[in-house]
């Protein structure tokens, strides 16, 4: 897999061996020139993906006035880069921010720790009549989880647990997507290793914690990564659930603002781009790993 | 259940024991968060639909009374067929991008890495802040990005997601630009599995490109466009932030997930807003819309694995 991301020595289209056109294709021009179309249309492609983060970046950059004004103009007259602290003071920016990062590491915590374990039970320890428990989690990796908003609503509201960050942490314990990730690893993990561990007489969370968690970093790092990016972007029970200002993640307070007419739009475009900033920097920091588990699921049948 | 499995089987040893009742055990948190977040609100929600609500709260036994309300609600009627809508553009938009883009990432030599993160990077973003960034762009009021340039250019300006013919379609642009990368790389991973000596063998017979394509490539990851297929259906049914903020709800656009939780959250249907609840509460209605939606997420789920099974007995 590693070998598709930053090749190591350059390729060329003269010693392309592999896919659906290769070396002895590139001898005629007809298809050095389609390679130029292939080339052509993927730029189209990333043009598409970027010009709107581009588009966000610089209007939020303009005045209200310049919102509006005819003609467009692309770049905002004056580039005041202090802008960004201005509507950051503004909002109260910081207290939000906190307020996400404490739900994004539990969230993360959670994720990790609740599904693996979910995973370990099914996938190496398979106690008896454990397909039970296979079966409902996997249907419920069909059926859409918002469907339930409602009756969720209201046992949180049972447990009074309003304006608590626990279940906005515990409901990324449940999550199915994370749970197929760490099942499909920990098929792939020898029995044997297991099997001498249990010889041995060590219980199965010993075994869990001293063998399974150091052999499986990588994937812990990938669900902690999607936990975090997921929890960042989590909306509607932190809006539902955290109806004290003081307790509001970064979501709760952009949807507050787009509905808020007091909100100038120049601003409500920067705060957008101040709630992705961090995603797009985990994004890069993590990109191989990111994109690699894409390429790796491959998507079995 | 694993004292259950003890008396029943009398070779059952100690080692088994330990070994079933530990797996339960480790289990068991994950299993009790399921059934509080999953479980439980599915069958509530079920339950629920059959009665009448005061707040959030069942009250008297309805029958399919719930489901009467609804279907005589011209809101659901109209949310029910925009929700088939977002099907039908997102299939017409959204699918084949994916299969194009995969085929092209899959055969470049350059910038390989360059593409594949520039075309991923929509789908790690918050969709409330890219919902809130189309919602400027096809702002139809004044200030509005797509209208100002029109009106630079000279041209009267475009309804856009104000009229009640677009909405859907430019909202389903906008969730193809922030799905379509990500789903190509799925596409990708699929075709790097394709034998090259298949296609040697191709080339060797004087195959063109064409016939490679159609008789090796496709043929291959037919498998996974399938699969990515029912899955795009399943996650447009439940099409909700979008509507939501680029929209504002607007009938036009309404789907049927953001009018069951309107029904329940919403303070213009009958004072039940955050918080509050009044006596002829339509929770009841949101619980019936909610398990409408699922039959419906399901029918088309069993529909699709009854045809595939029919498709491949026929190959065979």
């Amino acid at each position: 897999m590693k070998k598709h991301f930053w090749p190591t020595k350059p390729h060329q289209l003269n010693t392309k061996n592999d896919g659906l056109i290769t070396f002895i294709d590139y001898k005629s021009k007809r298809f050095r020139i389609l390679y130029g179309v292939i080339i052509f249309l993927l730029l189209v492609a990333v043009l598409t993906a970027l010009l709107p983060i581009g588009i966000l970046f610089l209007s939020s950059y303009k005045t209200t006035l310049e919102l509006y004004a005819t003609p467009f103009q692309f770049f905002p007259q004056l580039f005041e880069f202090k802008k960004i602290f201005a509507v950051w003071n503004e909002v109260n920016f910081g207290k939000y921010f906190l307020n996400t990062l404490i739900v994004v590491i539990g969230a993360a915590f959670f994720a990790v720790i609740i599904n693996g374990l979910l995973a370990y039970g099914v996938a190496i320890v398979k106690p008896r009549g454990y397909r039970i428990a296979f079966t409902l989690i996997m249907a419920s990796y069909m059926i859409p989880t918002v469907l339930a908003i409602v009756p969720l609503y209201q046992s949180i509201v049972d447990l009074r647990l309003i304006n608590n960050y626990l279940p906005l942490w515990l409901m990324f314990g449940a999550n199915a997507y994370y749970f197929i990730i760490f099942k499909n690893y920990f098929d792939a993990i020898p029995k044997s290793l297991i099997e001498a561990a249990r010889v041995d007489g060590a219980s199965e969370l010993r075994i869990f914690f001293s063998i399974i968690i150091p052999m499986s970093k990588s994937i812990i790092g990938l669900v902690a990564i999607f936990a975090v990016t997921a929890a960042w972007s989590d909306f509607l029970l932190p809006y539902l659930v955290l109806q004290n200002s003081d307790l509001q993640t970064i979501m709760v307070l952009l949807f507050l603002k787009s509905s808020d007419a007091q909100f100038a739009p120049d601003k409500l475009l920067m705060l957008s781009l101040i709630s992705i900033i961090p995603q797009i920097v985990i994004f890069f920091v993590f990109q191989k790993q990111i994109t690699g588990s894409t390429l790796n699921s491959g998507l079995k049948e | 259940m694993a004292n259950h499995a003890t008396k029943k089987n009398n070779k059952y040893s100690w080692a088994k024991f330990k070994k079933d009742f530990g797996g339960w055990l480790i289990m068991l948190p994950g299993l009790l968060l399921f059934a509080f977040f999953v479980w439980i609100p599915l069958s509530k929600n079920v339950y629920m639909s059959f009665f009448t609500t005061i707040g959030f709260d069942t009250d008297q036994f309805a029958g399919f009374g719930q489901y009467q309300r609804v279907f005589n609600d011209p809101e659901f009627i109209n949310a029910l067929g925009n929700t088939f809508e977002y099907l039908f553009w997102s299939l017409i938009i959204g699918f084949l991008i994916p299969i194009f883009l995969g085929l092209l990432l899959s055969e470049t030599v350059h910038f390989k890495g360059f593409f594949r993160i520039s075309i991923y990077l929509p789908a790690v973003l918050s969709g409330l802040a890219t919902s809130i960034l189309w919602a400027y762009i096809y702002d139809p009021n004044n200030g509005g990005m797509l209208n100002t340039i029109l009106q630079s250019l000279g041209l009267d300006p475009i309804m856009w997601t104000n009229d009640p013919q677009l909405a859907i379609p430019l909202i389903v642009v906008s969730m193809t630009w922030k799905g379509a990368g990500a789903t190509a790389l799925i596409y990708l991973a699929s075709l790097q599995s394709v034998e090259t000596t298949q296609y040697e063998a191709a080339r060797m017979d004087g195959a063109s490109l064409w016939t490679r394509m159609f008789k090796i490539t496709l043929p291959t990851i037919l498998p996974t466009i399938s699969t990515l297929f029912i899955l795009q259906i399943i996650s447009v049914m439940q099409v909700f932030y979008e509507p939501l903020l680029i929209t504002k709800g607007s009938s036009a656009s309404m789907s049927l997930l953001l009018l069951g939780y309107n029904y329940a959250f919403d303070s213009k249907y009958s004072g039940t807003g955050l918080g509050g609840g009044g006596y002829h509460s339509t929770a009841g209605q949101s619980a019936a819309t909610a398990v409408i939606l699922t039959i419906i997420i399901l029918g088309l789920t069993a529909a699709y694995f009854a045809l595939t099974k029919v498709i491949t007995r026929k190959k065979k």
